[in-house]
């Protein structure tokens, strides 16, 4: 799989790295049930804090993107895919809205307007 | 390319013909002047035989030995699909033919006008000589192979034109890519079940220890090795390419950006390289845990290539090249 941080994103860095595995999954770079390289590894690559990288697979495997398993490590979870690929539009959303003005309450009211 | 492969089998299918030949018609030839039976074993230190043969027998059993190594090597040679990277068949097929056809010279001169085969001598000038040669041959023939190998790889690396991977500036990338054999997994619990079987029943009394150290120290080797390289781990990042074995991730081989010539991703199979697990072959190192694409680098100042058999090769290649090329 391949995994690409922008070095020039202002986001803080464990966002990044969940944002970098999170377009990994929904680009079908790993499947359901593929193991993740460890949090080590993940680490020394893209040259962040292995706590960063941690704190970043935790957040994903809360959106139920990620299993842990004892003895098998990080695991793709099954359906993540579409569900992946959910959550970066939803994040997009959020952003673009965020730059016209628009704070995520105003966002939940205009889905809730919409018929 | 092609001519190649043709004359290299040719090659090797005359060389087992003609060594049969030798083998089984050397004693038929001077069948007149040969005893019958033969002299064949003679006792370590001793010139006087302790075994013998009929002639028949003397003479279609190496020829049998031969037939069946030539024939297993022959096999994977002309099996193989195009490209003849066997530096072992070449360095199996000519030591094994000089020792048998020698060992039958060596035989028929010493007793040949010999009345009965108690009279042959021990021909242990001949043997000395045969083994040297022998040796030599092989040497020989593993250099001159894989040197040859090693230069047409090098040269299907510049054919191939190893691209780099094409990605925005300001970007950090990482790949990695993981292959494992579960086939090697259980040849690994099945033989550290041995050794732990073996252990508990000599340290049990249940059994008298004498043999059963060595197979215990057998069984416990080969299932340490075994998983160790049931699965491979690379990853590709900018401080370039590491290889990681075994469910630990360790040991691990570590190459800088600025220690890799070329990267290029090749298809490659087990017969090529000697088998599974951890190969050194003509065509350098190769981790083959299965068959198929493997990411192959030519580490700066080596004339042979580290492989390591891992899915999306291509693309691990093209990384590597574009850290390499200072991305």
């Amino acid at each position: 799989m391949l995994l690409s941080l922008d070095t020039t994103d202002t986001r803080p860095l464990h966002e990044q790295v969940a944002g970098a595995v999170r377009r990994a999954i929904a680009e079908g770079e790993c499947a359901p049930g593929d193991r993740l390289p460890s949090a080590r590894d993940l680490s020394a690559a893209l040259d962040v804090n292995v706590n960063t990288v941690l704190r970043a697979l935790r957040g994903l495997r809360d959106e139920g993107l990620l299993e842990f398993r004892r003895g098998r490590g990080v695991t793709v979870a099954e359906g993540a895919r579409p569900h992946s690929g959910l959550q970066i539009r939803v994040r997009e959303l959020v952003a673009e809205a965020a730059r016209l003005g628009y704070s995520r309450t105003d966002l939940i009211d205009m889905i809730r307007g919409m018929p | 390319m092609r001519d190649t492969t043709v004359a290299v089998r040719t090659t090797a299918v005359v060389w087992t013909v003609g060594v049969t030949a030798v083998l089984a018609g050397m004693p038929l030839m001077v069948r007149e002047r040969l005893p019958d039976p033969l002299a064949t074993h003679w006792g370590s230190g001793s010139r006087v035989p302790d075994g013998s043969m009929p002639l028949w027998a003397a003479s279609l059993f190496p020829a049998l030995i031969w037939l069946v190594t030539a024939g297993l090597t022959l096999g994977v040679l002309l099996r193989g699909r195009s490209t003849p990277h066997h530096p072992w068949t070449a360095a199996t097929l000519l030591p094994t033919g000089i020792v048998l056809a020698g060992a039958q010279a060596a035989l028929v001169r010493a007793n040949l006008d010999r009345a009965d085969w108690h009279e042959a001598r021990q021909p242990t000038g001949w043997i000395v000589a045969i083994l040297v040669a022998a040796v030599v041959a092989g040497v020989g023939a593993w250099f001159v192979t894989t040197r040859r190998s090693a230069d047409t790889a090098a040269a299907g690396a510049h054919a191939s034109g190893a691209p780099a991977l094409d990605f925005p500036d300001g970007r950090r990338v990482a790949w990695f890519s993981r292959t494992a054999n579960p086939w090697l997994r259980l040849v690994a619990a099945v033989t550290g079940l041995v050794a732990v079987g073996v252990l508990v029943a000599v340290v049990g009394g249940l059994a008298d220890p004498g043999g059963l150290w060595a197979a215990f120290a057998g069984c416990a080797v080969a299932s340490l090795s075994c998983a160790l390289f049931s699965s491979v781990q690379a990853q590709v990042s900018e401080r370039g390419l590491e290889v990681s074995f075994g469910p630990l991730g360790w040991p691990v081989r570590r190459w800088a950006p600025g220690d890799i010539d070329a990267a290029r991703a090749e298809v490659r199979g087990p017969a090529q390289v000697g088998g599974w697990g951890y190969r050194v072959s003509g065509l350098g190192t190769t981790v083959m845990l299965r068959a198929g694409e493997c990411l192959v680098i030519r580490p700066r100042g080596r004339r042979t290539d580290f492989a390591v058999s891992v899915d999306d090769a291509e693309r691990g290649a093209a990384l590597l090249n574009a850290v390499r090329a200072g991305r």
